[in-house]
């Protein structure tokens, strides 16, 4: 009986193996036009720099519709004063972008006739970091509703609520000129419950043509709180379609975890056929969407991870201390300061002054169904390096006239066509397509062959 | 037979889990760490058997040390090897350390964990790590109900994903979520890791069925109390550490005999006793 039992769990177990084997970026509010514009949020990036309790939230959106209907709502855990919300440089999220974006790499093969003796195409050169993918373009008492901060900051005007009810807060939001997407009520009611505020942002037109400034700026909150987790249910309301959400997690410590989703690397370190230089945007685009189709569209993409005091290859510059202090980095001049600095082992080293920034990006692509809850983070002591990285190797062109040199000639098509069916592999492209693109190979003669394969 | 003892099926389902994690789930896991547990664990057992002297060696006195360093290799993660050496070595002196009449206090791979997070600040566990494919959940329940039907304490599990179920149930209606959100909570396999295998430990959990369930269902409550309202990720292991003493008590309300591995003979009831 016993047996069958332990046989029947066995089977169970190939069953269930059997199985497996055969297997514009969002926001974590949402946006309330005040007209009826279409408005669809497609791309937001946050940066969030954090250590204990502390968290320094910047959340940059890539709205398109007209400046005086765009206004925000995200759930914040605890009421923010004036001070502790300020509007962030803009080019500091493309600064983290670029930083941390995945890369391609170059090698050059070398003559493989002069370098007999290290058998030039295994050589290691320099890398050189190509251009990164451009960054993803991307009656209030009685309704139960307490305002409790309300203040300016830069070119908005902002709210700070706290409610009891979602109803109440829903008709005090429509009464106040904000129009709500159909069905805030029901997504309103569990952030209330768990007593969180509800931080309500607004352009102040006035202050926004003072200004000068052509688009809206980031906006950074500071606050102190248990919570480390970032509100993406309410971003969901607006969008039809699955959004893109990429974070930029600051730590003294190490990369930062998804909790309550899996989290998997990119692909990564894979060789390329050449011609993907000019169209990365376009190869990093399809091997996201295909690696998200294939993960089950429930997962958190780790897209890099690094200390920030170097990089290897660099896509961009390091940032310098200022930049990360705009970035929200609160730690660098205070006692938790570098206290975690690894040393500079990859890459080159930067001034100790960047010392003790940890950053990982992640990449989420949700949608209601495969994402119900709001993502939930916590930092680790893991400092393993990560980045998404894709390899070039540009294959010598010049004449070779001795024996290894035509063996390398030789064993080009081969090594092509390698890089053809990963890069059909990663992307999902039609690998005819792509064998098309393929570098002409000078053809060997049906004798040189056969005598080349005698000497092998 | 060759599976008699119910440990031998658990090392053999979480060396499958770990295979299956490592090469399939993308973890932070490094084959050097894996080996420092295994090493830790059975160095200090072994270590811990010489200083006693009250026992002779027999193969069965390193099944115990395997699984608790294969549930650290599974759960921890650490960024240096020391720290998996910590806790593998804190799991099986807490053993002999922390007994009360013969039995230890607490579930050994739990108290590895909790000195690991408690005295490093280099170990964390990553709940989210198992994602929330169907695939693996029929792998767990079938493998734990095999393991856990062998030993007899599936009341344990029940009892424990019961109330925790329940309690989010409630928590999920209270705050209007919809009902996926519950599922998600529930479907990760971290937390069904720790219902099958951790949760059942025959040797640190209460002897009387009643026991166990008060046991199982305070854990569930606790790790309910500490997830929604302390945001601690890693509830579970807190809940277990926090409350495993009150087996002590549990034991004296609710006398039962306790348990031994492998039943079929005398002699090896008193081998066993101090293996495990």
């Amino acid at each position: 009986m016993k047996l069958i039992r332990f046989a029947l769990s066995l089977l169970v177990i190939v069953i269930s193996g059997c199985i497996f084997a055969t297997k514009a970026w969002a926001f974590c509010g949402f946006y309330v036009a005040k007209a009826d514009s279409k408005l669809y949020n497609q791309a937001s990036q946050v940066a969030i720099a954090h250590s204990g309790k502390k968290t320094v939230l910047t959340m940059a959106n890539d709205y398109q519709g007209e400046v005086k209907d765009f206004a925000i709502v995200v759930p914040v855990p605890v009421v923010l004063q004036k001070e502790q919300v300020k509007i962030a440089e803009p080019k500091i999220i493309e600064r983290l972008d670029a930083f941390s974006a995945p890369r391609l790499v170059e090698y050059f093969d070398e003559d493989p006739c002069r370098v007999d003796e290290n058998r030039a195409y295994n050589g290691a050169p320099m890398p050189q970091a190509a251009p990164a993918p451009a960054a993803s373009q991307r009656g209030e008492v009685s309704l139960g509703v307490t305002v409790e901060a309300k203040f300016n900051v830069g070119e908005y005007d902002i709210l700070i609520l706290s409610a009891k009810e979602s109803s109440g807060l829903e008709t005090w939001l429509r009464q106040n000129g904000y129009k709500l997407p159909q069905g805030a009520n029901q997504l309103l009611k569990p952030y209330i419950r768990q007593k969180l505020k509800f931080f309500v942002a607004k352009v102040n037109l006035e202050k926004f043509d003072q200004s000068g400034i052509e688009k809206l700026r980031p906006l950074q909150i500071a606050y102190e709180s248990p919570r480390f987790m970032l509100p993406i249910r309410l971003g969901m309301i607006n969008a039809k379609q699955a959004q893109d959400l990429l974070i930029y997690i600051l730590s003294p410590k190490g990369q930062a975890d998804v909790t309550n989703y899996r989290r998997v690397k990119v692909p990564s370190g894979e060789e390329v056929p050449v011609f993907v230089k000019n169209e990365f945007s376009d190869f990093y685009t399809s091997t996201f969407a295909n690696s998200y189709d294939r993960e089950g569209r429930n997962v958190a993409f780790l897209e890099y991870a690094w200390d920030m005091s170097n990089c290897d290859p660099c896509s961009a510059e390091p940032l310098n201390q200022d930049e990360l202090k705009q970035a929200g980095v609160f730690w660098l001049n205070g006692s938790e300061a570098s206290t975690r600095s690894m040393p500079p082992i990859f890459g080159r080293p930067m001034p100790e002054a960047d010392a003790g920034v940890f950053i990982t990006r992640l990449h989420v692509r949700y949608t209601r169904d495969k994402f119900p809850e709001d993502l939930m983070f916590q930092e680790t002591s893991n400092r393993d390096s990560f980045q998404g990285r894709y390899v070039l190797r540009h294959a010598f062109t010049g004449e070779t006239t001795c024996q290894e040199g035509r063996r390398y000639t030789r064993s080009l098509p081969r090594r092509y066509e390698k890089e053809a069916q990963t890069l059909a592999r990663l992307t999902g492209w039609n690998i005819n397509d792509i064998r098309k693109k393929l570098p002409q190979v000078q053809k060997l003669s049906w004798w040189q062959q056969v005598f080349l394969s005698l000497v092998d | 037979m060759a599976f008699q003892d119910a440990r031998l099926v658990q090392i053999l389902f979480l060396s499958t889990f770990l295979f299956l994690g490592f090469w399939t789930r993308d973890w932070t896991l490094r084959s050097q760490v894996i080996g420092v547990a295994i090493a830790a664990c059975l160095l200090t057992q072994f270590a811990v058997q010489r200083y006693r002297e009250d026992q002779p060696f027999t193969p069965q006195s390193f099944l115990s040390p395997l699984i608790t360093s294969l549930g650290l290799s599974l759960l921890l993660r650490v960024d240096h090897c020391s720290t998996m050496a910590l806790a593998g070595g804190a799991a099986i002196l807490s053993k002999s350390v922390f007994q009360v009449g013969g039995k230890h206090v607490f579930n050994p791979a739990n108290f590895g964990i909790v000195m690991a997070l408690l005295l490093t600040g280099d170990a964390w566990v990553s709940p989210g790590q198992w994602g929330e494919e169907g695939w693996y959940v029929v792998l767990f329940l079938a493998t734990g109900g095999l393991v856990v039907g062998k030993v007899g304490r599936w009341d344990t599990t029940l009892a424990f994903l019961g109330m925790y179920a329940g309690l989010e149930a409630v928590r999920n209606v209270w705050l209007g979520w919809t009902w996926d959100v519950w599922a998600h909570r529930l479907m990760s396999g971290s937390l069904l890791m720790f219902a099958l295998f951790m949760v059942t430990d025959p040797r640190s959990i209460p002897n009387a069925r009643t026991g166990r369930i008060i046991w199982a269902g305070a854990i569930a409550l606790l790790t309910f109390i500490l997830r929604n309202y302390f945001f601690i990720p890693t509830a579970v292991f807190w809940a277990l550490f926090a409350l495993a003493p009150l087996t002590i008590l549990l034991d004296r309300l609710f006398p039962d005999d306790r348990f031994i591995w492998a039943q079929n003979s005398q002699t090896q009831d008193s081998q066993l006793e101090v293996s495990v």
